[in-house]
């Protein structure tokens, strides 16, 4: 009796288990299919490796590549963003001069979580999950506005004031927005996800302890 | 052979080494105005001015005016290559300057150095 009890529950569990992956699973199907539909690739890469090996290569590049999304955004941005999206970049993507005309196309609720749930499969093996937690840190908060003063070119709102430079994506709502394990390994590892990028290559200049305190740094900003 | 195939024969050849070279010399090579207006220009602005998109009226230092003569004589050729490899703190400058040491080549440094000289139509004390 006891046993039949047993495997009753374990079998109802499983059944659960299934039932709730399935949704998952099937907005991902779906949500290749929409962005196959929606033409995304035009302008977003999804499938890996980075590809660019001169400026040419990334200045002929519409917006960002999108290959390691899952490991890139938190978990609940991305379906909300293509829902309603607000620029991220001061300036149109790969322009010194045109300002962001926000003009990114919009997609419905339904295939927002879907084209979202698609997205956060495109992962990088390169991107260790779980090592560093989101964490206003003085050692992190001196390198970004000290040391290498990462607000010269990533616009930050401080004390509800916006600040600093234009060239890179703004990194005001970070918190919300990225992942921080991915923010180390991009500053670790910058040529596995942008070989020719604006942006230094720090390693040698910011050390490893320093990196993990700038990432999680990066990673509580509101 | 006559003089006129001879010419054609000498034009040739000479295409088919051009070709050679700029095939061995790599289209990856940038050249330093490619490299300025896609690093440099973010915060010395693209004909090198200061005016960047980063100087914004909230940054405490203001990037260097390339074009200045009376500015740029200030500096070394050592100077202005040591701080586009390790950043403004390597000259006693602002941290606003990063360092281009792992982005960029010794010989793409120096070539920039050769490019804000020429912006600024100046040498160094």
């Amino acid at each position: 009796m006891m046993i039949s009890k047993i495997i009753a529950s374990l079998a109802l569990s499983v059944f659960f288990l299934t039932a709730s992956s399935i949704p998952a699973l099937a907005g991902a199907t779906e949500g290749k299919k929409a962005f196959e539909a929606k033409k995304c690739g035009q302008c977003h890469q999804s499938e890996g490796p980075a590809r660019e090996k001169t400026i040419k290569d990334q200045l002929a590049k519409k917006g960002p590549e999108l290959w390691y999304a899952g490991s890139k955004f938190a978990p609940a941005f991305l379906d909300k963003w293509l829902a309603d999206p607000r620029p991220i970049r001061p300036l149109e993507y790969n322009s010194l001069t045109k300002k962001n005309a926000g003009n990114h196309p919009k997609l419905s609720s339904a295939d927002a979580i879907d084209v979202a749930a698609y997205l956060m499969t495109l992962r990088s093996a390169d991107v260790k999950d779980g090592a560093i937690q989101p964490r206003d840190n003085p050692k992190g908060r001196a390198i970004f506005i000290k040391k290498q003063a990462c607000y010269g070119c990533h616009e930050v709102t401080v004390r509800g004031n916006k600040a600093g430079g234009l060239s890179g994506p703004a990194l005001t709502g970070a918190s919300k927005r990225l992942n921080p394990d991915w923010v180390y390994a991009y500053m670790t590892k910058p040529r596995i996800f942008k070989p020719v990028k604006d942006m230094p290559d720090y390693t040698g200049y910011i050390n490893d302890a320093e990196m993990k305190d700038l990432s999680a740094y990066v990673g509580s900003l509101d | 052979m006559t003089k006129k195939t001879n010419k054609k024969a000498l034009l040739a050849a000479f295409a088919a080494f051009s070709l050679f070279l700029s095939a061995t010399t790599g289209a990856s090579a940038a050249t330093a105005e490619e490299n300025y207006k896609f690093y440099c220009a973010q915060c010395h602005g693209l004909e090198g001015r200061g005016d960047g998109v980063n100087a914004t009226e909230n940054q405490p230092v203001s990037p260097r005016d390339h074009t200045s003569a009376r500015e740029m004589e200030k500096l070394t050729d050592e100077d202005i290559i040591n701080s586009i490899t390790d950043g403004g703190p390597s000259t006693s400058k602002s941290s606003l300057m990063p360092p281009f040491g792992k982005t960029l080549s010794k010989s793409e440094i120096s070539e920039l150095k050769t490019y804000l000289r020429k912006l600024c139509k100046c040498k160094g004390k």
